[in-house]
């Protein structure tokens, strides 16, 4: 099964490949689109679960230009803590310390494999609100599924987050793991958690939606 | 260490090759090895001999109870074919039997015929139930609710209890002693002086628990103890009047580390018996019983109760019944009732209450010869779900002087819970999430908006409220039953097909990043396969039985959900998405695809003693989804490999009287291993091997 998969994804890669080639002679001058993986990405948070404190503390913000977190309270596209994502667009929604949304980014939730979502263009945006997230929060709803089994929060495959950043620009992203050094089965007890690690794929040109790098 | 498949595959067809030898040598029969008295009251609520039913049913004698040396009710039912007793996937949680791969939340348990109530998030421990003063254990297989209404979905365990016979007074006195200092001492007086009989019955079970998880605090068992008493009389007042009453108490206490946690659980039942004529009979009953647990987690270091459960479930219920029968064999019985529940709980805002009012009617005839027909239909008005029709037909077919065709389809329905209509809970220690039971949700969620918790509600709120409807399912059996000489061959076809299953989903959002659940009616799943069961007579004192199941189980929408594409899984290594194909979805929680048993009874009459071994096998199953898909896939490690678990034991009698039996359960010493375990550490499946000996004085 994997093999078939792997040699799918050449064949599509190969084809894709054959197929951009065809007409390079036509397109612009662009930035090369980017991909890239963002590894260890400390997302942490004061109460919320198992405390008797509201959720707080400082979100992590990320800048896809950069491809790094960022401190600047204008330059960031996404933002992290805890479970909670997010985005530079909208108005606060109303949880303690929450950054201030001055950007106009935003966020489609997509389903498909990272390779299968190429284009932003189409897609329903949505943006941070009053009382609620862009991406939802909570289990099974958002971005990841909580198993009350083994305590493990796992991003849900085949979530693919398309996001328009501050200024305009598109970037897909794929949230691999919620643990440190994405380890093939965390630990709860053992791994420490609040750390993201996920694949992204940034084109630079602003008003271009393609999300591939071919 | 265990056996492995392919071994028992040989076993099996070692045994079959035997079976065929010696079907050839039988030439003259026609009288059945089975016993033409094996006869059940279960599947039809009158008196039917098992090997005629045009339904699936398992009888457990009572010298298969006795032979085994077991001591409870979970202990004989995962020996049966088709049935599983399954461990909760979180560690330290009860068992819970399974049929046909339907769950023990849809199994409906009976003493004499009326119901035990009692379960612990939907899940019913048979552990509580002593088996020392039984006659036999029946099993229906497959949606009963056409007679028993409510829960009985999956099957109907009725435990059947024994009349006494003699003039004087007859009893045992037994003591059994086993790994884990597991203490089980019990008594009974039985007697039965012209037209009264009485029964009596005490049993005390304790044992020091084990621990499947080395690494952490506490025990997977804590120590325990529990005691069981039972009383019954009967009087036969006149050739036309009989009357029965039985009271039974169970009292459990576990000795856990900080805190308590107490089970009782008391039932009275009285019923008469009234010929009317030789045709007919009317039959009143009149039932109570009272379920009742003291739970308390205590902070060992402050004193401080962290959290309490208590649970005091109460059932009445009047019923009549009358029974005609007419020529040719035809029984026609209708009976009525009414069931009056209530539940006070700590995690409830108030006692709940409910009243259903049921009647029932069926017909079992004989149309033509050799031809017989079953139909019935029950209807059942509750108070706060949609009233429910449940009706069944089964018909069975003797297509030859030893073979006969049966099938059946059947409805079952399951009401909504007291927890799913009346939850009324925050997790205060476990992060602050909440659950609401459909009943209380709009208040619930009233409340919090109140206290500025909710941040959105993610659900429409004309939703809310919105009454539940039952779980229910279509039950289809069809299979042959062959009986000639020393053998006798079952096999049975199933499919059942479950809508409506309640799941939970979320409300709203609160503010502190949790979120407040609800239950609402979704999911839909099946289970198919065959279960195959053979018994044969090897020789004169031998018996010789196997059994097979197979099972597929899934949910249909998380079929559809592949099929459309739609679900995903990520590969360990490269941390890759990819498109899950329909092969690769294992199917539910719980459900190994093959189960295997063998057993073989042998009595040597010249030295009074009797020996028996029984093998037990199910291949691999998964406990959760790990990776993210909320479905079981073939690419997380959250599988528990196949195993058996081999039963042995010896058994004498001394003097006429006194009995004695050396046992070993789990003789290969399998404790697998539970791939949820943390790392470096090890979670067992079983405890091991265990040894028993019991002493037995008849007198």
């Amino acid at each position: 099964m994997k093999t078939t998969i792997k040699f799918f994804s050449l064949l599509f890669m190969l084809v894709a490949f054959v197929g951009c080639s065809d007409d390079e002679d036509d397109t612009p001058d662009l930035d090369a689109v980017e991909s890239s993986t963002a590894s260890n990405i400390e997302a942490p948070q004061t109460g919320g679960a198992g405390t008797d404190e509201p959720e707080g503390g400082p979100f992590t913000k990320f800048s896809f230009e950069t491809g790094a977190v960022t401190d600047s309270d204008t330059e960031w596209d996404i933002a992290f803590r805890g479970t909670t994502i997010a985005v530079n667009g909208g108005t606060v929604t109303g949880t303690d310390d929450e950054p201030e949304r001055n950007g106009n980014a935003a966020v489609a939730i997509e389903t498909g494999t990272f390779a299968n979502i190429t284009n932003a263009d189409g897609l329903t945006f949505a943006q941070d609100a009053d009382g609620s997230f862009a991406i939802p929060t909570g289990s099974d709803d958002g971005w990841y599924n909580y198993n009350s089994a083994t305590f493990i929060a796992s991003p849900i495959p085949g979530i693919v987050l398309v996001v328009r950043t501050h200024d305009g620009k598109y970037a897909k992203i794929e949230i691999l793991s919620y643990y440190r050094d994405a380890p093939a089965e965390p630990n709860a007890f053992t791994d420490e958690s609040r750390v993201y690690t996920f694949n992204y794929v940034y084109n630079p040109n602003e008003g271009e939606t393609t999300l591939t790098t071919e | 260490m265990s056996l492995n498949k392919n071994n028992l595959v040989a076993f099996f067809l070692i045994f079959f090759c035997f079976s065929m030898k010696g079907q050839q040598a039988e030439s003259k029969d026609s009288i059945l090895v089975e016993n033409l008295d094996e006869v059940v009251v279960t599947a039809t609520r009158t008196i039917r001999q098992l090997s005629s039913l045009p339904l699936p049913v398992t009888l457990i004698p009572k010298k298969q109870l006795q032979r085994t040396g077991v001591t409870r009710l979970n202990e004989i039912l995962y020996e049966q074919t088709g049935i599983v007793m399954t461990p909760d996937a979180t560690i330290g949680g009860g068992e819970g039997v399974q049929i046909q791969g339907i769950s023990s939340d849809y199994v409906l348990v009976l003493i004499d015929g009326v119901p035990v109530v009692g379960r612990s998030s939907g899940n019913l421990d048979l552990s509580r139930f002593a088996i020392g003063n039984i006659k036999q254990i029946e099993v229906v297989k497959g949606p009963s609710s056409s007679l028993f209404g409510s829960e009985a979905l999956g099957g109907v365990i009725n435990i059947i209890t024994e009349k006494p016979t003699s003039d004087t007074i007859t009893g045992q006195i037994s003591h059994r002693t086993a790994t884990f200092n597991n203490q089980n001492s019990n008594i009974s007086l039985n007697q039965r002086a012209n037209k009264i009989g009485y029964s009596i019955f005490a049993d005390r079970l304790s044992t020091d628990g084990y621990d499947l998880a080395s690494g952490d605090e506490g025990q997977t068992i804590n120590p325990f103890f529990n005691y069981t008493f039972n009383g019954r009389v009967y009087h036969d007042t006149s050739d036309n009047l009989s009357i029965f009453g039985s009271g039974r108490y169970f009292f459990q206490e576990f000795d856990v580390p900080s805190g308590a946690s107490e089970e009782k659980d008391a039932n009275a039942h009285l019923r008469i018996d009234h010929k009317i004529n030789k045709k007919a009979q009317f039959e009143y009953e009149v039932y109570f019983t009272n379920y009742n647990t003291n739970e308390q987690t205590i902070d060992s270091a402050t004193g401080d109760i962290l959290f309490e459960n208590d649970f005091d479930q109460n059932l009445f219920r009047p019923e009549i019944r009358f029974n005609h029968n007419f020529q040719l064999q035809s029984t026609l019985t209708v009976g009525a009732g009414y069931n009056f529940e209530n539940l006070t709980r700590s995690l409830f805002a108030d006692k709940v209450t409910f009243d259903s009012q049921y009647a029932y009617a069926q017909y079992d005839f004989s149309p033509v010869e050799k031809f017989n027909v079953i139909v019935g239909a029950r209807f059942d008005n509750h108070s706060v779900y949609n009233s429910q029709l449940s009706p069944k037909i089964s018909a069975r077919y003797q297509l030859t002087k030893h073979l006969a065709l049966k099938g059946s389809v059947g409805s079952g329905f399951k009401a909504p819970d007291f927890r799913q209509l009346y939850l009324d809970f925050t997790n205060a220690a476990g992060g602050g999430y909440s659950v609401f039971g459909k009943e209380v949700e709009i208040a619930g969620i009233e409340r919090l908006q109140e206290n500025n918790e909710i941040a959105t509600l993610q659900v429409n709120s004309t939703e809310l409220g919105e009454a539940l409807d039952a779980e229910s399912s279509i039950g289809y059996n069809i299979g042959l039953g062959f009986a000639k000489g020393k053998l006798n061959a079952d096999i049975n076809f199933f499919r059942n097909d479950f809508k409506n299953l309640i799941d939970t989903r979320i409300l709203a959002s609160k503010t502190n990043g949790q979120n407040v659940f609800g239950y609402i009616n979704r999911e839909s799943v099946y289970t198919q396969g065959l279960e195959l069961d053979l018994k044969y007579r090897l020789i004169e004192n031998l018996n010789l039985s196997a059994g097979y199941q197979l099972l597929y189980a899934f949910d249909k929408d998380k079929k559809d959900a592949i099929e459309n594409g739609e679900v995903f899984a990520r590969d360990p290594e490269t941390l890759q998405t990819f498109t899950l194909g329909q092969s690769d979805y294992f199917g539910l929680e719980n459900r190994s695809r093959h189960t295997l048993n063998f057993k073989a009874f042998y009595e040597i009459p010249k030295w009074d003693a009797n020996a028996n071994l029984r093998v037990v096998y199910r291949s691999k199953f998964g406990l959760t989804d790990r990776n993210g898909n909320d479905l079981l896939d073939n690419f997380e490690d959250s599988f528990v490999d196949g195993y058996a678990l081999v039963n042995l034991v010896f058994g004498k009698t001394f003097y006429k009287h006194y009995s004695l039996q050396l046992g070993v359960n789990n003789l290969l010493d399998f404790k697998g291993n539970n791939p949820l375990a943390a790392q470096d550490s090890e979670v067992l499946i079983n405890p091991g091997i265990q040894l028993f000996t019991k002493l037995n004085i008849q007198f």
